[in-house]
C-alpha cells in the first residue's frame, strides 16, 4: 500500500489534523471524498452549475485557509455542508442580475430545438425552488441533504440537534413544504 | 408507512428535480482541485509564457493619452478589442473563433464587473495562452494637423467629421501584426480560471497558429473633447478545423455568461465577422444605433464620462466618442466626409 492509499482510507479528523499541518496531500483527499456532494448541495441551492462550482470552490478555499477547530473537526462532512448552505444563501440574497438588461441586443436564442422540451423542466424546478426559498433556512436545508441521502445521524450533526429529533423537524418541513409548494403552484395556475 | 413519512417521501421526491442532471453534473473533481491550486497560489501555474512587448492595443493607446479624463475612453478601447486582443485569458478563443475574421457587425454583452475584475487579474498575471510572437511593430504614432498628411502616412484615404471644424489633433499609427502559437494547456488552465469550461477548446488547437494583422489607424480630436478613429477592420486568421461556435461559447463563459446560455448563444452568433464587446454592467449601456445605412453600436457610460458610437462600414471600422449623448452622435456623422 503507498502513502497515498494510506492517506486515502484514514478518516476526516486525522486528514484535518494533517492539514492543519500544512500537508497538501490531507487536503486534496478531503476535497476528493467531499467535492461532489457540496456541489450537490450548493446546485440544488442555487439552480446554475457555474455558481455551483464557484462557491463549491469557496467552500473548499476556507476549509484550506481556515480548517475548522475543536468540536467540528470530529464531523467534518457536517462543517461543510453548513458552510456551503451559509454561502449558498448569502449568494441567493446577492445574487445580481444587472448584466441581464442589456442581453436582449444579442440574438434570441429561443426556438432552438430542445427549448420547448427544457422549460417544464426549468418550471418545475423554479417551482420547487421557490417554495424551498420560503422555509426557514434549516428546515430547507434538512429537506435538500435529506433527498441527497444523509442519514438522521449525519443531519443531526449538520443541523447540530440531537439524532432522535430529526425524524419529528423532517415531517415538520415536509409539511410546512407542501403548504407552500401547493400555494406556489396555484399561484402560477 | 405513516402519514408523516409518506408525505416526507413525497416532497422528497419533489425535491429529486432539483439535483443536477447529467450535463450538469461539475467539472472532474481534479479539474476543479487543480483550478483551486492555481487560485490558492499553492502551486504555480503550469507555464509560464513571457509577455510580447508588441500589444495590440498600442495602436490605439495614443487615443487615452491624448484624452485625460479618459477612464471611460480606456474601457471603450478595452470593450472595442478588448476580447479579440487585449485580455489575454481570452486570447486565444477571440482569436481563434474570429477565424479569416472582419468586423462585419457589432455585438454587446454585458460582463458584470467582479468578472472583469477576475479577467484583468488572470491579466494582471501575465498568463498567456501561448507564444506571441511580434511579426511587424506598428512603432510610435505620428502626430501631424493635415488631414492630407495624415492620409499620406496612413497610405489610405481620411475621413473627417465638417461639421466640428478642423482637428486639432491628428494622429497616425502603423498597422502590425502578430502571430498567437497556442499552448492549449495554457489556454485551458486560463479559461478555466476564468470560469469557462476548459474543455470545450479541442485538442486540435495545441501548436495551431493564429496570426492577426491590424492596419494603420488615424486618430483626430477636437477641442471639446470630441475624438474619432477610423482603421480598416483588423484580420485574423485561424486554423480551419476550428469549430467557432464551440471557442465562442467558452467565450461567452469566459465573460460570465450562464452555461445553458452560453451554448445556445454560441450557436446563434455569426462569429467570423461579429466582434463581441463585453460592456460592464457598471460603467455603460448600450444599445442598437443606425450609422451611415450600418447597424453600429452606442455606449453610454453611466457616470457621463461620455459617449460612443462604433459602426463599420465597407470594411473599415469607426469610433466616435463624446460628451454628446448617441442620438447626436450619430448626427455628426452626417457630417462625415
Amino acid at each position: 500500500m503507498t502513502e497515498g492509499d494510506e492517506l486515502t482510507t484514514l478518516p476526516d479528523s486525522l486528514l484535518l489534523e494533517g492539514l492543519g499541518r500544512g500537508d497538501a496531500a490531507s487536503f486534496e483527499v478531503l476535497f476528493y471524498r467531499h467535492y461532489e456532494r457540496v456541489y450537490g448541495l450548493l446546485f440544488r441551492l442555487v439552480g446554475n452549475q457555474a455558481e455551483a462550482e464557484d462557491l463549491t470552490q469557496e467552500v473548499f478555499l476556507r476549509l484550506y485557509r481556515r480548517p475548522p477547530a475543536g468540536r467540528a473537526e470530529h464531523n467534518l462532512a457536517a462543517w461543510l455542508y453548513q458552510v456551503a448552505t451559509r454561502l449558498g444563501y448569502n449568494a441567493i440574497r446577492g445574487r445580481r442580475r444587472l448584466w441581464q438588461r442589456n442581453v436582449h441586443l444579442l440574438p434570441d436564442p429561443a426556438g432552438s430545438p430542445d427549448t420547448a422540451l427544457r422549460v417544464e423542466e426549468r418550471e418545475t424546478r423554479q417551482r420547487v425552488r421557490a417554495a424551498l426559498a420560503h422555509l426557514p433556512q434549516r428546515q430547507a436545508q434538512l429537506l435538500l441533504l435529506r433527498q441527497m441521502g444523509l442519514s438522521y445521524e449525519e443531519l443531526a450533526a449538520v443541523c447540530q440537534v440531537a439524532p432522535g429529533s430529526v425524524g419529528t423537524l423532517l415531517a415538520r418541513a415536509a409539511q410546512a413544504f407542501k403548504q407552500v409548494y401547493g400555494d406556489e403552484k396555484e399561484r402560477q395556475v | 408507512m405513516t402519514r408523516d413519512e409518506a408525505e416526507l417521501q413525497d416532497t422528497l421526491d419533489q425535491l429529486s428535480v432539483l439535483g443536477p442532471t447529467a450535463a450538469e453534473r461539475p467539472r472532474p473533481a481534479g479539474q476543479a482541485l487543480a483550478r483551486l491550486r492555481v487560485l490558492t497560489a499553492e502551486t504555480r501555474r503550469t507555464r509560464r509564457v513571457v509577455r510580447a512587448s508588441w500589444h495590440p492595443l498600442t495602436l490605439w493607446r495614443f487615443t487615452m493619452t491624448a484624452r485625460p479624463k479618459t477612464m471611460f475612453a480606456i474601457l471603450i478601447i478595452v470593450l472595442l478589442f478588448g476580447v479579440a486582443f487585449s485580455f489575454p485569458a481570452v486570447r486565444a478563443a477571440a482569436s481563434d473563433f474570429l477565424g479569416l475574421f472582419r468586423v462585419q457587425k457589432f455585438a454587446a454583452i454585458s460582463i458584470s464587473p467582479e468578472q472583469l475584475a477576475r479577467l484583468e487579474e488572470i491579466a494582471e498575471q501575465g498568463l498567456y495562452p501561448g507564444q506571441l510572437e511580434m511579426i511587424s511593430d506598428p512603432g510610435q504614432p505620428q502626430i501631424t494637423t493635415s488631414l492630407r498628411e495624415a492620409a499620406k502616412l496612413a497610405g489610405q484615404p481620411v475621413r473627417s467629421l465638417t461639421a466640428l471644424g478642423q482637428p486639432s489633433r491628428i494622429e497616425i499609427t502603423q498597422g502590425g501584426s502578430a502571430r498567437l502559437t497556442i499552448d492549449l494547456q495554457a489556454a485551458r488552465t486560463l479559461l478555466d480560471i476564468a470560469g469557462a469550461d476548459p474543455t470545450l477548446l479541442p485538442d486540435s488547437l495545441e501548436g495551431a497558429t493564429v496570426d492577426a494583422t491590424i492596419y494603420p489607424a488615424v486618430y483626430q480630436e477636437w477641442s471639446d473633447g470630441t475624438a474619432f478613429v477610423q482603421t480598416e477592420s483588423p484580420l485574423v486568421d485561424y486554423p480551419d478545423d476550428v469549430d467557432p461556435a464551440v471557442i465562442g461559447e467558452a467565450l461567452l463563459q469566459a465573460l460570465g455568461m450562464e452555461r445553458d446560455r452560453a451554448r445556445d448563444l454560441a450557436q446563434s452568433i455569426d462569429w467570423a465577422n461579429t466582434l463581441l464587446l463585453p460592456v460592464p454592467t457598471n460603467v455603460a449601456t448600450f444599445s442598437e444605433v443606425r450609422v451611415e445605412g450600418q447597424v453600429g453600436l452606442g455606449l453610454s457610460s453611466i457616470d457621463g464620462q461620455g459617449n460612443v458610437i462604433l459602426w463599420q462600414r465597407g470594411g473599415r471600422v469607426y469610433m466616435l466618442m463624446g460628451d454628446q449623448d448617441v442620438n447626436e452622435l450619430v448626427r455628426v456623422v452626417e457630417s462625415l466626409r
